[in-house]
């Protein structure tokens, strides 16, 4: 299976993961979409050694999880592309910062230690976020809560559209990755005499294919802009739900979860 | 030449796309590999060409499909794509009968012949030097089917040959298919140009094989072609 | 260069949300203005393209790497800097929210770091200019020379905000100088190849259907040999090349300098604190310090005289945590070039 076709198989997936039925599903775009951006905040904010109060905050991806009957496995593979970036900042944490932090057992953590993994741990909990809302949220339903935060028409139009032939495109970009390879053994990318013509034969179809698209959008009366389902109106149970999480977020972020939970045991 | 021993394959667990397809293929043969829309035609020909991986044994000319080989089992097999456009990436027809010579070791020389004689044999000279992306669609599918007959492969797989093709071309590619030597495996849902093309008919149905026999038996029996969503060939009826 | 959420402040992230923005109203207001619906489906489809397209790989000759290809040239060369924006951005958020490349407190910069410079800086900067210059030059060399010229720019740009951001975020203990040598060299290589990438696929379309390109002027002149073109692509990239690497290593032990070095910069604080900490205070233990301290990375290693053990232990278990780390990541990438050669 070659990169783009895998990227297809991904997007599939999270189609397939956001048409499921849960409680959680169920819940309107918007209340899901504030909750998520609240929640990256509170992460984001803890002191970059505040790794203690940082972990509690596991809790909330966790049950969301578990109630929607999302696979945890399908977002962890997604940190493939966060963590490398956050890694190669985090790594010199380590090597610049090392004020012991604490001694357990005669063995000191450094303080660069503590907001390595604060660091990773931030990038992780945030993944989980934003991958929990999209596989919980279609995205043209989400597009109709954003139309409703007066984002502009123009850009969810485009954003629905692309997302449409993003599929067609990276399917065709597979096919011709494994037409390439079929006869150009051994190689691991295109050869340089086909860097302009491998993308450029595409690209000129996609132009054609374009006014196509075009065309069949003006015969169905396609005058300046698209009529997309309106946003689900948002009941007292999502403001609700809205409202708990940012009162379960502060709480975590202001009041020492894990050392409440730690001096019940150890005094 | 082609052999499929128990061969399964699924992108998750629970949903197969195969399941245990044996059959085989011998020298020369035509086979039409025919099948309501999802039965698992595209991914036997993907299986076969591995480009997919699978449970089972998949042999081209006893050698078996796997990591090692794919060089050599590449080699053998010519593969005639449904959507032309995907298969001619490079500027000009030429350009492209070369490339899968020249990537396979030909000399210039000799890739440049086997592309003159592919076009002769196929009589579209004329087609050599145009760009790809100004080509109709009969004149490129067949180039397309030239690129792949430059390759000089032992096995011609084609994917719906005579796909959106008019009446006109479509012949032109019936009796082109015929006159073609090497072994045969096309998938498509024009039965007529099956019978026309193939002695053999492999019909495949949720992943599985429901039918193996002579075009002229399983062709003509209209209740397991319709059994399996499918029409007696016009020519039949 | 997509930025993750947990390398941003939220401050800093919603500045750069209100930047991107602001141009992106703008550059809203200005299609709308020149009312061009057709705009639409061809922006979405080319997108869509830009984005299957950075899954392509480009074997680069005589290495064993490959490159991609850099969207935001190509988008503002073939639809104009506005739309090429809004692109971008629709790109970007497909990226975040269906692959979790970027996050989505992180979008608002990484549009800004990779759709502004690109477009913006790139076509008003770089393409139009070149391409609407008096001078003889041909349109091919014009076409190559803007793209590498724009791609190693807007990526130095884009590489340069992401450590600013990240630095004004206060999440890494890497110093500013450090960071930017650190970022800066890898990103000219990857401009480098991007822009020659992007070269050789506009060259095509300038040569099948110039009238797709912003501001080509359609000539009749001959098609000008694939041969030709490569050696024009190779020219321009040597020069560029050479030209900035030399620029690149005029200070050739930057990186050290900037790690190791120099109180006077005020580089010193991080590395001081552990020579208090760890107790070493006698003047040779000091002179080795600082020999130690300029040539290894971990400088508390191999303290032998030191009377503090903990010390050692720590940098012990810090250089065994950051070994460990390290393998995980060479795993992580030899199974990343396993699974691309399998697949």
């Amino acid at each position: 299976m070659n990169k783009a076709e895998q990227a297809l198989r991904e997007l599939h997936e999270m189609d397939a993961l956001a048409a499921g039925a849960s409680p959680v599903h169920a819940l309107c775009p918007l209340a899901k979409f504030f909750a998520t951006i609240a929640y990256i905040v509170v992460v984001v904010s803890f002191g970059k050694y505040d790794l203690a109060g940082l972990v509690p905050m596991v809790l909330w991806p966790v049950l969301l999880f578990t109630v929607s009957g999302i696979p945890v496995s399908t977002c962890f593979r997604k940190l493939r592309f966060v963590l490398p970036l956050v890694m190669a900042v985090g790594l010199f944490n380590p090597l610049f910062d090392r004020a012991p932090y604490l001694t357990l057992g005669g063995v000191t953590v450094s303080c660069g230690v503590i907001s390595m993994l604060t660091l990773m741990g931030k990038g992780t909990f945030c993944l989980m976020a934003s991958f929990l809302l999209m596989a919980t949220t279609r995205i043209d339903a989400l597009c109709a809560a954003l139309r409703r935060l007066r984002v502009p028409g123009m850009l969810l139009t485009l954003l629905l559209l692309t997302y449409r032939y993003v599929g067609v495109m990276t399917e065709e970009v597979a096919i011709m990755t494994d037409a390439y390879k079929l006869r150009a053994p051994g190689q691991k990318g295109v050869h340089y005499t086909a860097w302009g013509s491998f993308l450029g034969q595409l690209l000129l179809r996609s132009m054609d294919r374009a006014e196509e698209l075009y065309a069949a959008m003006r015969l169905r009366g396609f005058h300046d802009h698209f009529h997309y389902a309106e946003a689900a109106p948002c009941t007292a149970e999502d403001a609700a739900y809205l409202v708990i999480c940012i009162a379960v977020f502060l709480l975590l972020r202001f009041v020492d979860v894990a050392a409440l939970l730690g001096s019940l045991f150890v005094r | 030449m082609i052999e499929f021993q128990n061969v399964s394959f699924s992108y998750e667990a629970d949903h197969p796309v195969l399941q245990n397809v044996s059959f085989s293929i011998g020298d020369g043969e035509a086979v039409g590999l025919i099948g309501a829309n999802g039965a698992g035609k595209s991914t036997v020909m993907k299986v076969l060409l591995g480009l997919l991986p699978c449970e089972g044994k998949v042999l081209v000319d006893d050698v078996e499909v796997g990591h090692g080989t794919l060089y050599e089992v590449r080699r053998k097999l010519g593969f005639v794509l449904q959507n032309s456009d995907h298969q001619m990436f490079m500027p000009t027809v030429y350009e492209d009968m070369i490339f899968g010579p020249l990537n396979y070791g030909a000399t210039r020389e000799d890739a440049e012949a086997r592309a003159d004689a592919a076009l002769e044999r196929l009589g579209i000279p004329e087609l050599k030097h145009r760009h790809n992306h100004k080509l109709s669609g009969g004149e490129k599918r067949m180039a397309a089917i030239a690129t792949i007959l430059a390759m000089e492969p032992q096995a011609i797989l084609m994917d719906e040959p005579t796909a959106a093709l008019d009446p006109c071309n479509r012949r032109l590619v019936i009796n082109t298919i015929r006159s073609l030597s090497q072994t045969k495996l096309i998938t498509s849902h024009d039965l007529d140009m099956i019978r026309d093309t193939c002695s053999r008919v492999i019909l495949l149905s949720g992943g599985r094989i429901v039918a193996d026999g002579a075009a002229d038996t399983i062709l003509r029996d209209r209740a397991l072609l319709e059994a399996n969503r499918m029409e007696l060939p016009l020519s039949l009826q | 260069m997509h930025m993750a959420d947990a390398l941003l402040a939220p401050a800093v992230a919603a500045t750069m949300y209100a930047a991107s923005a602001t141009v992106a109203g703008v550059s809203i207001h200005q299609l709308k203005k020149d009312d061009e619906p057709q705009k639409l489906p061809t922006m979405a489809v080319t997108s869509a393209l830009v984005f299957a397209g950075q899954m392509i790989n480009y074997t680069i000759p005589g290495t064993g790497s490959s490159g991609h290809m850099c969207g935001g040239m190509l988008l503002s060369a073939l639809l104009g800097p506005q739309a090429g924006f809004l692109s971008m951005i629709v790109i970007l958020t497909i990226q975040c929210l269906f692959f979790a490349d970027g996050g989505l407190m992180a979008l608002g910069a990484n549009i800004w770091n990779m759709a502004f410079y690109g477009c913006f800086v790139g076509y008003y900067l770089i393409w139009r200019p070149i391409m609407q210059g008096k001078s003889g030059m041909n349109e091919r060399v014009r076409i190559i020379l803007a793209s590498i010229l724009g791609c190693v720019l807007t990526l130095q740009l884009g590489a340069f905000s992401v450590v600013l951001e990240t630095t004004l975020s206060g999440i890494t203990e890497l110093p500013f100088g450090a960071f930017v040598a650190l970022m800066q060299p890898i990103h000219l290589a990857i401009g480098l190849i991007e822009g020659v990438v992007t070269a050789a696929v506009l060259v095509f379309v300038y040569e099948a259907r110039p009238e797709l390109l912003r501001d080509v002027k359609p000539s009749g002149a001959a098609k000008r040999s694939l041969k030709a073109t490569i050696v024009i692509l190779a020219v321009v990239a040597a020069v560029v090349g050479g030209g900035l690497s030399l620029l690149a290593s005029s200070n050739p032990d930057g990186l050290e300098w900037a790690l190791f070095g120099n109180e006077d910069a005020g580089y010193s604080a991080n590395m001081g604190l552990d020579e208090e900490d760890f107790g070493v205070s006698s003047s040779a233990a000091d002179t080795a310090a600082a020999i130690q301290e300029s040539t290894s990375f971990l400088p508390d290693y191999a303290f032998a005289d030191s009377d503090s053990a903990a010390g050692t232990t720590v940098s012990g278990l810090v250089g065994s945590a950051m070994v460990a780390g390290v393998a995980v990541l060479i795993c992580f990438a030899g199974g990343f070039f396993r699974k691309k050669k399998a697949a």
